[in-house]
């Protein structure tokens, strides 16, 4: 079934979908240059009832919505659908000075419904709607020609840094085009980042492991005060466990890790609840990452989340100028979390996110020389693993 | 608005015209004046714009009690004293006829200085009861102060509120029209944060006013629960903050609260904060300078451990005079640097023989491989290798 069929059975569905939605959209503004797309039209059967508002020039909207008080709380309840111009796959930004894993994004949303008083999208983009790009059949070339250049004999994808993967599913299936998209390609691996349990849509789908679900973790009392809107530990572990019966590779990312008093026995509770349920041997990599963030984002998290705490720890301004916890507290974190994963499987493939040479080797007692020798490791750790 | 005096069957008028010149018919019972007419436009608030006879009142006819109309905080009545001292009354108030009593529209200063004054009577412009609405009256008393005084911060608040919770405007009308009035940008943001003011303990307003506390201490300030304020405005008094440090030690306060789950006032009674505050000997600009060693010192204790250390590393090296050793920014990386300053060749030899001499130290080795020492005793192995 070509794509636009595939959809149109999906969106018979929308009404039951949309009153399960675990979000609300208020709105649809709608750019004119959107209109015709089949996407478009697919995606507002697939949420009937909600008021659509044509928009002509999309600038002025965003413009205007950043007078009101609060754009980025009332962006995630209000859907914009346009057009994308330009490079929709581009690879992580990463940080300067500091060893990157090499990934590349996939921009098929921006922003999200969920609410993490941390998210770096807060500050990071200039436009606060949840924003669908309609122009989903060029974001598929432009994916194929990616791919087809072999620039790399695997190239990993994910569109979990603009949004939550699965965040939109039940209002746009974006991962049921991509992960049977991505089952048929050769050099290329899909993973899908997400805080959601929403798993239901993609367990019948043929992957071929070749897309990763991963999930986003935290202690409990991290989720119910920083990650709003978003799926309870227990409820990610279950969805984790549901996508390994169903033979998907498993990805974690403790990331951002907090400092906080009691986040050893925070975290370690983490290790051992995921282990309960899940067989280390069909989990990828798990990746570790202290908290960090770019100056601008600290008065627009405070701003919005006054009782945050995510601001109480040791942060200071690090070589790329984001705040990151002293190194001494993040290499003790990375160095407890290394040895309670090791001690659940010595096997388990575990990385830093965005760190320097330094916190490698004193997380570890050794270094990637560089981002491509990390690249190159992942590719490794592919092959063995699949 | 142009105020003009006319002679006139021997009393004297007022008269205030619209800005084009053409006087307005007063509307009677008239509802919703500021969605009609935003109060940019509205010289026309006086909309009364008839001719206003200028009374004398007694003032024990005037209900002083009655502050409808009133959005005064801590005013500064010196100069308006000595004017009024001096030369009388220039500008008569503006009274509203009650059943019983005069209401005051505008002008609750200068009443009040004519009371002390002794004064047993005053010039005063006088609406009929049901001449004009509320929302008016209070529109043309903003407009009447706005250019004879304008409004500090607590009375811009006061205004802002009374706007919404008594005059019942709606908060996208006051954004859109009464913000601007007051020289403020048009945002939801502002407003919450000018009504948070309003809303604050006469003490804290008193100190935002006194020291000039900007909108972000303001909204920091409002965050806090009233109890907590309470308790920390004769903290904060004490100490001599500008903006920035205000700021500063809000934000440390806060941050050491959250992180330790205890409450502002447990915090501020802490001993070491307690005995800063009470040593009399210390001027504000020097508890300001130890209370922050302090807090720093509580917000951040591995800084402090880490930073304790390499002084007392460097401190065992006994380093020549003019001779800097300095750690990597936050202790960031593992490098150190040394640093010296020579005007001869002869300084020059000196440091350099004293510094090649460090080589030989066993603590300065310590401290170069401090870092290395540390990682190494965990000896975890990574099958990524
Ligand atoms: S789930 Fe991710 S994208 Fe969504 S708000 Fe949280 S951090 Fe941001």
């Amino acid at each position: 079934m070509d794509l636009k069929g595939r959809f149109a059975r999906y969106s018979e569905f929308g009404f039951y979908l949309n009153c399960m939605l675990p979000f609300r959209i208020e709105k649809i503004y709608l750019d004119e240059k959107a209109e015709k797309d089949w996407v478009t039209q697919s995606l507002l059967r697939s949420l009937p009832g909600v008021p659509v508002e044509r928009v002509e020039d999309k600038r002025n909207l965003i413009k205007q919505s950043l007078h009101i008080a609060d754009p980025i709380g009332m962006g995630k309840r209000n859907l914009l659908v346009t057009h994308f111009y330009g490079r929709r796959l581009k690879p992580c930004p990463g940080t300067s000075r500091h060893i990157c894993c090499g990934y590349h994004v996939i921009n098929a949303v921006t922003n999200c419904t969920m609410d993490c008083s941390y998210c770096v999208l807060q500050g990071y983009l200039n436009n606060p709607f949840l924003t669908f790009y309609s122009n989903w059949d060029d974001l598929l070339r432009e994916i194929e020609d990616f791919l087809s250049m072999k620039r790399n004999p695997l190239s990993r994808l994910g569109t979990g840094e603009l949004s939550d993967s699965l965040a939109l599913e039940s209002i746009f299936p974006v991962s049921q085009f991509l992960i049977p998209f991505f089952a048929g390609r050769e050099n290329g691996l899909l993973e899908l980042k997400t805080k959601s349990a929403m798993v239901d849509p993609i367990l019948h789908l043929d992957h071929r492991g070749k897309t990763i679900v991963s999930w986003s973790l935290n202690p409990p009392g991290v989720i119910r005060e920083e990650e709003r809107n978003t799926a309870s530990l227990e409820e990610r572990i279950g969805a984790a466990e549901q996508c390994q019966r169903k033979g998907y590779p498993l990805g974690f990312h403790f990331d951002p890790m907090f400092d906080y008093p009691g986040w050893e026995e925070g975290y370690r509770e983490v290790v051992q609840s995921i282990f309960e349920r899940i067989d280390p041997k069909g989990v990828i990599w798990i990746s570790l990452g202290g908290f960090r963030y770019p100056p601008k984002l600290r008065a627009i998290a405070k701003d919005r989340f006054p009782d945050t705490r995510i601001f109480s720890g040791e942060l200071f301004p690090g070589r790329d100028g984001k705040f990151r916890y002293l190194k001494e507290i993040r290499t003790e974190m990375y160095r407890k979390m290394v040895e309670w994963l090791r001690e659940v499987d010595s096997g388990l493939f575990i990385y830093l996110c965005m760190e320097s040479r330094e916190v490698w080797e004193d997380a570890f007692g050794w270094a990637p020389e560089n981002s491509s020798h990390l690249n190159y490791l992942f590719e490794e750790r592919v092959k063995r693993f699949l | 608005m142009k105020y003009e005096q006319l002679e006139g069957g021997g009393s004297l008028c007022l008269r205030i015209e619209t800005k084009n010149g053409e006087e307005t018919k007063p509307q009677v019972g008239e509802k919703s004046f500021a969605s009609s007419l935003p109060p940019q436009t509205s010289n026309v608030t006086t909309g009364m714009a008839d001719m206003k006879m200028i009374q004398e009142i007694p003032l024990h006819q005037i209900d002083l009690l009655d502050e409808t109309f009133s959005v005064n905080f801590m005013p500064d009545l010196r100069s308006l004293r000595s004017s009024i001292r001096e030369i009388g009354l220039i500008q008569p108030v503006l009274l509203r006829k009650r059943k019983g009593a005069f209401q005051i529209i505008c002008g609750f200063r200068r009443i009040s200085i004519l009371r002390e004054l002794g004064n047993d009577k005053l010039p005063a412009m006088v609406f009929e009861e049901r001449e004009r609405d509320d929302l008016h009256l209070f529109i043309v008393c903003l407009h009447e102060n706005m250019m004879a005084r304008g409004f500090h911060a607590v009375e811009k608040a006061i205004a802002l509120e009374k706007l919404i919770d008594y005059f019942d405007v709606d908060r996208s009308v006051i954004i859109q029209s009464y913000l601007p009035l007051f020289s403020l940008e048009p945002n939801e943001k502002i407003l919450s944060t000018y009504l948070s003011l309003a809303r604050m303990e006469e003490d804290t307003r008193r100190y935002v006013l006194r020291e000039e506390v900007s909108r972000s201490n303001i909204r920091i300030l409002s965050a806090l629960a009233p109890d907590d304020r309470i308790a920390l405005i004769p903290f904060l008094s004490s100490l001599k903050l500008g903006e920035n440090r205000l700021r500063e030690v809000l934000t440390i306060l806060d941050e050491i609260c959250r992180r330790d789950r205890v409450g502002l006032k447990e915090m501020i009674h802490r001993t070491e904060i307690q005995a800063i505050l009470s040593r009399e000997e210390l001027t504000p600009v020097q508890k300001t300078e130890r209370l922050k060693r302090v807090l720093m010192d509580l917000r951040y204790p591995k800084m402090k451990t880490l930073e304790e250390g390499f002084e007392k590393m460097r401190k065992a090296l006994h380093l020549p005079a003019g001779v800097s050793l300095n750690h990597s920014p936050y202790f960031e990386g593992r490098e150190l640097e040394i640093d010296f300053q020579f005007q001869s060749m002869e300084e020059y030899r000196s440091f350099v023989s004293s510094l090649s001499s460090l080589a030989d130290k066993k603590e300065f080795e310590e401290m170069i491989q401090g870092s290395r020492i540390r990682s190494t005793k965990f000896e975890i192995r990574n099958n990524l290798k």
